[in-house]
């Protein structure tokens, strides 16, 4: 990529050549030609056209019957909005939410502004042909549906002797104009964009994919401020519905702000963008990315949970500690990568790493009590000594080891300091928050933790020591034999049973960790699907230049296969994201349960089920079709430099 | 040292010089084939040594052997002093004493050109990033493609790419370099820009053992010539007592089918 993500270009010429692969394209006079040679070329093939025409045609019609019917009761949805997406978490601290979503768009914003490839661009042609077909959609939409109910003065549904009264025909279709409306006003936003006439250079005008589909997201936003699509009311501890007839205002003012900020940080992310070299590109690069790897933490333990930091237990034993192991540690290190100390430095490395072992044992037998972070610190500081040979010689690279490690170490302390500390914000139930927003925290963890351990079950499988095989393989192999619901039953019901009695795990841990380690062995496997697709001639080669086994690994193996990989480990990540649903049975309040049991429970709601559950699945939906399309781009991407 | 001596024929100029390779009894096996089989030769400091055979004849092995990419079963292989062993620490210093060049190239498809080359001095040779882009620069013009540094291997040619190998493994500043028949994967006009390259290498004083089937090259640039068949050396000598007055039967044999 050698203008950091846009079309690698070398010199003047652009590397793919992709108009010329295009192969001529099949064109037709007319609409009706197209008809007839694509839909009725044989006999048969006109009746296969007709009869799943029809069927198509008939589900159409009951889902908009279903969806519009005057029974449905949408209110239920539209007015359990937040409680949907974060259950119970406190009006008054709600901010803290929206700054979650700000950081998360502002990140985005910067993240393509900075990275994102410019691609092929979007032809004006192709989004009024979506238009259309969107025109044409909806008006099918409103012949098909059935005629509304007719509704009496006094509110009631009118009914005679068959049952309820419907509108004739006609009257259903002069009824319908407002959707006639907005087909209309598709139909012409269409045709205006067919008139754009073509370049001087004779392309056809386009747009960035981006900028349509950042402006295609002002539209919801922009919607908020004119129709009711949600309203929301909270009085005396309960949730009830208020008739109101547009958004309130703390729902569009801060979606109103979120957007504007991913807007401003995408321009300023494309302005940065157009000021640096490649070199310091790259490293913003780094710097966005160890930003995303932080960003959950921070946001999930920080500010959602606001922790109530004990200021004289950080100040006399949490600092020090941190202050200790950082400094200890880099000076540990710094010797380490001494010119010349060979040998002598790996087994020092181990010996680190026996005692850091040796720590972990005498925790499970209770002979020395020692805090856990100390424990895991140790157990870092061994990992750390044991790649230190690699950083070896130059003194820049042995200060930037000592550096990452002080990063490492205050990081870790800090989120493990912050992670102990009870949280400020109350809420109703157990959980901090609840809905949409615990399936997105509980995917996330999931994915961040389970996607090293993942990796390394697949080296370790793939490796050439017997006793990593065998366990890697066996781990695997009794994971996958195991269904889900069992794991997480099994850590939410009995993992408390095994711990030590002065030792707590929440509803919330004890599932993450179930769905780790569940994930892990899936992604292992893929991980190695894609490890064995690199040839033999790659080891060879890192051999015959001297790298070694862990270098070659980092360096030359892993990189290939993991790109080898992105379609199977995508599709993990979203059965990932869909299984989170099983929190519902496990008793966490997630936006599942709010659809099947919470909203129908309420007094206003009692037994609405039907339209929550279709909403949800549309939010699952939206979410796992974005990540597929994702990494769709990914691939194509990542596909520069391969052949 | 006698059985070296007395099959290979080395002029008193070049007897003179340091052993380089040293094998001596070199046996291999793959299962119950026996690969190669009592493997005896020296390679001197700046030599130059072509070996030939037909194909299946073990050249591949013998060179693979050579830095550890197959492991021999029996006898002894030295290089620069240094005997191959199981010892992890000797293969890693052997490895990075030998340049290797292989047949299918074997470039690194997801690093550009330029770290593709810097990769091994930065982290094994623990030069700086700008020390080593330097040189890779540097060793690029001399395989002559100064121009593609920022490319990624698929986007070069056949030739192209083989030349960045080459530079590739020079990078690690090599005692010996190892050509696994460098020109077989390729097309028949990019033979000789390769070829030009270990050329001008051969002249720069590199000690090299090529195996290879280009005669052209083994008649112009070797000191030495090795004839292999069914993993036994049959004969050796210089390229002019080799291409006009073989000893052997079955060297007379071959160069009757190549020639």
């Amino acid at each position: 990529m050698a203008d950091g993500g846009d079309v690698p270009v070398i010199g003047d010429k652009p590397v793919i050549e992709r108009v010329a692969a295009r192969p001529a394209e099949e064109t037709y006079r007319s609409p009706g030609e197209w008809v007839r040679k694509n839909l009725f070329p044989t006999p048969f093939n006109s009746f296969l056209t007709v009869a799943v025409g029809l069927f198509v045609l008939f589900s159409a019609r009951g889902l908009l019957n279903f969806v519009f019917s005057e029974e449905r009761g949408w209110d239920a949805v539209r007015t359990n909005l937040r409680l949907i997406f974060t259950h119970a978490y406190p009006e008054e601290q709600y901010v803290r939410v929206w700054v979650c979503v700000g950081v998360v768009a502002v990140l985005a914003g910067l993240s393509l502004g900075l990275f994102a490839s410019r691609g092929d661009g979007l032809r004006l042609r192709k989004i009024a042909n979506g238009l259309n077909a969107a025109a044409v959609a909806i008006a099918g939409g409103i012949v098909l549906r059935e005629p509304s109910v007719l509704v009496g003065a006094d509110g009631e549904t009118v009914r005679d002797g068959d049952g309820v009264v419907r509108q004739s025909f006609a009257e259903a279709m002069t009824d319908r104009w407002g959707w006639w409306l907005v087909a209309a006003i598709l139909a012409v936003i269409a045709l205006a964009l067919r008139r754009v006439p073509e370049r001087s250079d004779g392309s056809h005008p386009a747009v960035r994919a981006l900028d349509f589909a950042v402006g295609a997201l002002a539209v919801p936003v922009i919607s908020a401020w004119v129709y009711p699509w949600g309203h929301y009311a909270f009085a005396d501890g309960e949730f009830i519905a208020e008739p109101g007839r547009t958004v309130a205002m703390s729902t569009k003012l801060p979606w109103t702000v979120m957007w504007v900020l991913a807007v401003a940080s995408l321009i300023a992310g494309r302005w940065v963008r157009s000021r640096v070299d490649e070199r310091a590109l790259a490293r913003l690069r780094v710097v966005v990315s160890c930003t995303w790897l932080l960003v959950p933490f921070v946001l999930y333990w920080v500010v959602l949970r606001d922790p109530d930091l004990d200021w004289d237990r950080i100040l006399t034993v949490d600092m020090p500690l941190a202050l200790a192991f950082g400094i200890g540690g880099g000076i540990v290190l710094r010797w380490l990568t001494k010119d010349g100390i060979g040998e002598f430095g790996r087994i020092s490395a181990v010996a680190l790493l026996g005692l850091a072992a040796f720590h972990w044992v005498a925790a499970f037998m209770g002979w020395y009590p020692m805090l856990q972070k100390v424990r895991i610190s140790f157990l870092l500081l061994a990992v750390m000594a044991l790649l230190a040979h690699n950083f070896s010689g130059e003194a820049a690279k042995r200060r930037r080891l000592v550096l990452a490690w002080f990063v490492i170490t205050t990081v870790f302390h800090y989120f493990a300091t912050v992670m102990n500390t009870p949280s400020t914000v109350e809420t109703p139930t157990e959980a901090l928050i609840g809905g949409f927003a615990v399936t997105l925290v509980v995917a996330v963890f999931t994915l961040m933790l389970s996607f090293p351990l993942g990796v390394v079950l697949a080296l370790a499988r793939t490796s050439r020591l017997p006793i990593f095989r065998v366990m890697s393989t066996a781990y695997i192999e009794v994971v996958r034999g195991v269904p889900l619901i069992t794991i997480l039953i099994f850590f939410v019901v009995i993992l408390p049973l095994f711990l030590p009695a002065n030792m707590e795990i929440s509803l919330f841990a004890s599932a993450t960790l179930g769905y780790t380690l569940f994930s892990a062995a899936y992604l292992a496997e893929n991980v190695r699907g894609g490890l064995q697709s690199i040839r033999r001639g790659q080891y060879e080669a890192s051999d015959a230049v001297g790298l070694s086994t862990v270098q070659r690994t980092v360096f030359i193996v892993l990189p290939q296969s993991l790109r080898a990989s992105i379609p199977p480990l995508v599709g993990q990540v979203i059965a990932t994201f869909k299984e989170t649903s099983l929190l519902a049975i496990i008793g966490v309040f997630d936006i599942l349960r709010m659809a099947n049991s919470v909203i129908p429970a309420q007094t206003q709601f009692l037994g609405i089920k039907r339209e929550g559950l279709l909403f949800v699945s549309l939010v699952y939906w939206v979410f796992s079709y974005m990540l597929s399309k994702q990494s769709q781009r990914l691939e194509r991407r990542l596909g520069v430099g391969e052949r | 040292m006698s059985i070296s001596d007395a099959t290979v024929a080395v002029s008193e100029e070049l007897a003179a010089r340091d052993d380089m390779i040293v094998c001596r009894g070199v046996d291999k096996w793959f299962g119950d084939f026996q690969a190669l089989s009592g493997i005896t030769a020296t390679i001197k400091e700046q030599e130059i040594v072509v070996v030939l055979g037909p194909s299946g004849s073990g050249k591949s092995t013998w060179i693979r052997c050579i830095n550890r990419l197959e492991a021999h079963q029996s006898g002894q292989i030295i290089v620069d002093g240094i005997e191959l062993s199981n010892d992890l620490r000797n293969i890693e210093k052997i490895r990075s004493e030998v340049g290797m060049v292989f047949q299918q190239f074997n470039l690194f498809p997801h690093l550009t050109v330029i770290d593709n080359i810097t990769l091994a001095p930065i982290w094994v040779r623990r030069k700086s990033r700008p020390e080593a882009e330097e040189q890779a620069l540097s060793l690029l013009e001399r395989v002559g493609i100064p121009e593609q540094a920022e490319k990624f291997p698929g986007q070069l040619s056949g030739g192209q790419q083989q030349r960045v190998a080459i530079a590739r493994a020079l990078a690690m500043e090599p005692r010996v370099m190892l050509f696994d028949e460098p020109t077989s994967a390729l097309d028949p006009e990019m033979i000789k820009e390769v070829l030009d390259v270990m050329e001008e290498l051969a002249r720069s004083g590199m000690t090299m053992m090529v195996v290879t089937h280009e005669m052209g090259f083994a008649r112009e640039v070797a000191d030495r010539i090795i004839f292999m068949e069914e993993g036994e050396i049959v004969e050796v000598g210089t390229p002019h007592h080799f291409f006009t007055e073989p000893a052997e039967e079955r060297t007379k044999m071959f160069l009757s089918q190549v020639l």
